[in-house]
């Protein structure tokens, strides 16, 4: 099959050599108040029917026959850009476009915006409109990328305050979290009412659901790819907020003119001086860095180098602490080595890390753990001629697990030190992909990625009587393993196949099929993971997790393409999916491997969007109907359930209307069914206890979450010849006043002080909701 | 670290408010419930005999009165126990020797019931346990300041070596005044030894006592299946119903058959000391 595939690759790039006749138009494009490049921007020529869209990294290359063309750049939100290039020679064309934001008034600008929703032959992704998310009702008037993630079609959350989410019935681990190609393995502040990414600093999220590229792997269900701002490069600008919750600043502005720019952004929480102002000792903050530098010297060679440390830390009263958090390092380089050949050189580092930590002469401890990654990228485009884009790329990460250490931080504590002992991985990846034209109809995206995945050591392997008997564990032998020597090593082909079909004006249908391995799996048994949840390699016992989905859709779009409406179907069926035994002991565990079960799952749904992205009023409608199961030999007596994020419907609602310069409103709806929970079935007396009887994992589900948020922007007029632009949100959060069911727990009756009433074998059920109706200020500025 | 999940509800939920409600619960089958011990003291063996109940029920649990309950040791000696021989309503569900005895360090005791024909059966080590070297106690200034019950502040104090060659597990229960005392009605004392050196030195009580009180302390081995037990039931009872924490699920027990609960053999370490001012 790989064979197969390569063969066919050569064969088209040797096609490729033979069309030497024709020539090449590319370049950059880029915003013309602040030079950041954009991404996604439609390049087309209406003469032949044919174009191309900017990558990731704002570049487009097209090769042609010579002549003279037309051609059009159209994004999103800017105006139109037409120009008449003549071809008789390699031309390299740096294409600036005008924010329609930063347009005087008087000017009107024809145009007709190309269908890219349609046209496109992605599949199952979705963009976020960072300039509509800023005019939505937000938590604490937090801007939060991951909040809007979750009210997307197919994107399923397990409760408001998480920042989990959980796409196309796969678990929160199986979503791939990127911020400028580096992963976050916990994207949580304050376990989880607010995510990592400082929305300020945030230039473009995309969400890929399914019809994954080649370039992506390691996760089943999704990538979330964040990148952020390169920073002005035309001007000095000061960016800030200052909220309920936390405030933020960004400066940025050019090293050189035209030429290098920095940005850097900072945000930190202050409920922990709300505290301390308060005679508190208890402390709870966190803070976000974000920071980039780039060299643009020319097209040929350009240079980045970006940062994120984030932080959160409790402290109760000096005798109990934890802390998380997650810091990455991105090195880029782009380099053409020709018109036509981009490349793409990252080396990248990630790290996560907690900490846990008890005060007490007698028992005090300081329990610690982290995972640390260093990848290096190379990806290559080669831009064969218009019908055909050839990808192809090398990735290879290495990772080092450190699960737990215990140690003492006092000398009188019973506490000895403990360390569960390293894991190594090695992550090989190759991927080729052609994305080739047929017809004016007809776009096909064809490729391989091939994944070879060693767990290494040094390790100690424990072998066991019976590997899965948690209770009575018998280990038989010890295998051990040298540093760097092989201890398991799994190879898989990852076929992904995604073809589009124009069948009308403004109308398409789309299939996709992709199969994904994922390798590192996450050791949370609960719904939604903590930050104390470790990774754990595939190995010895844990074998890859694969995911195969097939999608279709059909895609139209209206009214000039002001209206935007997709429908897509897919069915996932996912083997080797990682859960545990019923009472599994997840932390601090030597013998975890007894806690692994691993099983099948399968997904299907129906997603319906309609999205309109202009005029007064913008916003979405998105409804999905979906159904989520699993069954794992040693769970649930081996009979299936549904998994805990399993919500037949849920429907989102998104709006932003512009009444006028001064006044944006924004609204947000949503409406889930209730998410499955396990339930006690009756209760029993034991000692001076009253345990539930538990039968059924996930047998009962929690009513109905549904929730409305309103907002209300004023951006005062300015004031000519100042260069201050102060902005106002008032946002509410939870409108009327809707007690959402976060969870459901079962104790012994007991009054409102907490003491036990009754006969004290009575029990009840509590639900815990979370927010109130809340109201929330902030200021923004910019100058 | 199974109370990390409590504080993080807690941490999560400084905005949040709960309320009881009411659920509509599916019903099954009554389940058998057997508690039992047998420890190296005398007066401490007894088996208890009842049912599960639905989740609503109010008052005691039913219970078995007509169970037949023997007890055998690895000598093949056999324990008869016999219901409620006092026959106070108080002991109804409790089965007693019928003829007194204490259990024997090493030995390795089986337990069989026969409720209604049905044949519940569990078997369990009595391991040793590490003497309790001493007892002391020092007031705890924290809740001095501000105690949560009236006049009580002091802290007892344990002192012990946990022997580092063998892997144990332990279970301990703290009375004040003769009466057994939790804090909290789903706090269980129980630890392993992995992360434990040989000095366990003024290990402080999570109760506090008053000037004039008598506390206990009493320290009992379990096997490993008892410390497994034990854990399970300290997560069932903490249970934050899946959401952060593992889905809620029954404590893997000793006994067979489907039977709740758990059959426990211990050697017992008793300590006693009065709190003076």
């Amino acid at each position: 099959m790989l064979y197969k595939s390569l063969f066919a690759f050569l064969m088209l790039l040797s096609f490729a050599a033979s069309a030497q006749d024709k020539v090449t138009l590319n370049g950059y494009v880029k915003d013309s108040a602040n030079g950041e490049e954009l991404i996604g921007v439609s390049v087309y020529l209406p003469l032949l029917k044919a174009g191309t869209i900017s990558n990731a990294y704002g570049f487009y290359s097209l090769t042609l026959p010579p002549g003279t063309y037309e051609i059009q750049y159209t994004y999103v939100g800017y105006a139109v850009q037409t120009v008449t290039v003549t071809l008789d020679k390699d031309v390299a064309n740096n294409i600036e476009l005008v924010d329609k934001a930063e347009m005087i008034d008087e000017v009107v600008i024809s145009e007709k915006r190309v269908d890219e929703n349609v046209v496109s032959l992605q599949m199952s992704k979705n963009t976020l409109d960072l300039d509509r998310v800023r005019k939505l009702p937000a938590l604490f008037g937090e801007v939060d990328i991951i909040k809007n993630i979750q009210m997307l079609p197919g994107v399923i959350t397990a409760g408001e305050g998480t920042s989990s989410f959980y796409v196309r019935g796969g678990s929160a681990d199986q979503n791939l979290i990127l911020i400028d190609e580096a992963p976050i393995y916990d994207p949580s502040h304050l376990f989880g009412l607010f995510s990592v990414f400082n929305a300020d600093v945030i230039k473009d999220a995309e969400l890929y659901k399914g019809g994954i590229p080649a370039k992506y792997g390691g996760r089943l269900s999704s990538i979330l790819e964040v990148r952020t701002k390169d920073g002005n490069n035309k001007e000095f600008k000061v960016n800030g907020g200052i909220g309920s919750m936390a405030s933020r600043i960004m400066i940025e502005g050019p090293l050189k003119k035209d030429k290098s720019s920095f940005i850097i952004s900072a945000r930190r929480s202050y409920v922990d001086l709300f505290l301390k102002a308060a005679n508190q000792d208890n402390l709870v903050s966190f803070y976000d860095i974000n920071a980039k530098v780039n060299l643009k010297g020319n097209n040929n060679n350009r240079f980045f180098a970006a940062f994120y440390a984030g932080r959160d830390d409790f402290k109760f009263a000096d005798e109990f602490g934890f802390a998380w958090g997650n810091k990455t390092a991105t090195f880029r380089w782009n380099h053409l080595f020709s018109e036509r050949l981009f490349s793409n050189a990252t080396i990248i580092a990630s790290n996560f890390d907690y900490k846990l930590e008890l005060n007490d002469p007698a028992q005090g401890f300081n329990w610690t753990s982290n995972l640390q990654e260093l990848s290096v990228k190379y990806d290559l485009a080669y831009f064969i001629n218009t019908n055909n884009e050839l990808t192809f790329g090398y990735h290879l990460t290495g990772r080092r697990f450190s699960p737990g250490r215990i140690a003492p931080n006092t000398d009188g504590s019973i506490f000895e030190e403990v360390e569960l002992q390293h894991m190594y991985a090695l992550d090989h990846a190759l991927y080729v992909s052609n994305q080739q034209r047929l017809s004016d109809k007809f776009t096909l995206d064809y490729g391989v990625r091939l994944s070879i995945f060693q767990n290494i050591g040094s390790s100690d392997v424990y072998t066991y009587d019976d590997p899965t008997d948690n209770l009575e564990i018998v280990r038989t032998d010890t295998i051990h393993y040298k540093r760097w020597e092989n201890i398991k090593t799994y190879i898989n082909v990852e076929p992904r196949i995604a073809l589009r079909y124009m069948i009308g004006e403004g109308q398409s249908v789309k299939l996709s099929y992709n199969r994904m391995v994922q390798n590192t799996h996450l050791i949370a048994a609960g719904t939604v993971p903590v930050p104390f949840n470790t990774w754990n390699p595939s190995g010895y016992y844990l074998k890859p997790q694969l995911a195969d989905q097939v999608a279709a859709g059909y895609f139209r779009n209206f009214r000039d393409n002001v209206y935007e409406f997709s429908a897509e179907a897919y069915y996932k069926d996912i083997k080797n999916v990682t859960d545990f035994a019923d009472n599994a002991d997840i932390f601090f565990n030597e013998d975890l491997s007894t806690e692994f079960r691993q099983g099948k799952a399968w997904a299907y749904g129906l997603e319906l969007m309609l999205t309109k992205k202009e005029g007064k009023l913008t916003g979405s409608v998105g409804y999905t109907l979906s159904k989520a199961m699993r069954k794992v030999d040693g769970v649930n007596l081996d009979r299936e359930f549904a998994a805990n994020y399993d919500r037949r419907h849920v429907a989102n609602i998104q709006a932003a209307y512009d009444l006028n310069a001064r006044w944006t409103f924004g609204a947000n709806f949503t409406f889930s069914t209730g998410r499955p929970t396990t339930l006690p079935t009756g209760k029993f007396e034991f000692q001076d206890y009253n345990p539930d009887v538990i039968s059924e994992r996930n047998g009962y589900r929690l009513p109905a979450f549904h929730r409305l948020d309103l907002s209300a922007t004023l951006t005062p007029r300015k004031n000519a010849g100042r260069k201050w632009h102060g902005q106002w949100v008032f946002a509410v959060y939870n409108a009327y006043n809707r007690a959402n069911p976060f969870t459901i727990y079962t104790r012994t009756a007991q009054n409102g002080d907490g003491d036990v009433i009754g006969d004290g074998r009575t029990k009840e059920a509590r639900m815990i909701y979370l927010f109130p109706i809340l109201p929330s200020v902030t200021y923004n500025f910019k100058f | 670290m199974k109370n990390i999940f409590t504080i993080i509800l807690v941490a999560v939920v400084f905005l949040s408010c709960e309320k009881s409600v009411l659920l509509d619960l599916n019903q099954t089958q009554p389940r058998v419930i057997i508690e039992g011990l047998v420890t190296n003291q005398p007066g401490y063996q007894y088996v208890k005999v009842s049912r599960s109940s639905a989740f609503y029920h109010t008052g005691d649990a039913p219970v078995v009165e007509d169970a037949t309950v023997i007890v055998t040791d690895d000598d093949g000696n056999e324990f008869l126990f016999i219901h409620s021989p006092g026959n106070d309503s108080d002991s109804s569900g409790y089965y007693l020797p019928a003829v007194p005895f204490t259990g024997v360090i090493g030995k390795t005791y089986s337990l069989s019931v026969v409720v209604d024909g049905e044949n519940f059966e569990a078997t369990d080590v009595l391991n040793p346990v590490t003497k309790i070297d001493s007892l002391s106690y020092r007031v705890d200034e924290e809740e001095r300041k501000d105690p949560v019950d009236e006049g009580k502040f002091y802290e007892v104090l344990l002192y012990a070596n946990e022997p580092q060659q063998t892997t144990d597990f332990y279970l301990f229960k703290f009375y004040r005044n003769d009466s057994l005392m939790v804090d909290g009605d789903t706090d269980i004392y129980y630890a392993d030894d992995e992360a434990l050196g040989e000095d366990i030195d003024a290990v402080p009580s999570p109760l506090y006592y008053a000037p004039g009180d008598v506390a206990d302390v009493e320290m009992y081995s379990i096997s490993r299946a008892g410390f497994v037990f034990y854990n399970d039931l300290q997560t069932l009872l903490t249970s934050d119903g899946g959401l952060f924490s593992q889905p809620p699920s029954n404590s893997r027990t000793n006994l067979s058959n489907g039977a709740l609960g758990y059959f426990q053999t211990s050697a017992l370490e008793k300590r006693r000391i009065t709190i003076k001012e």
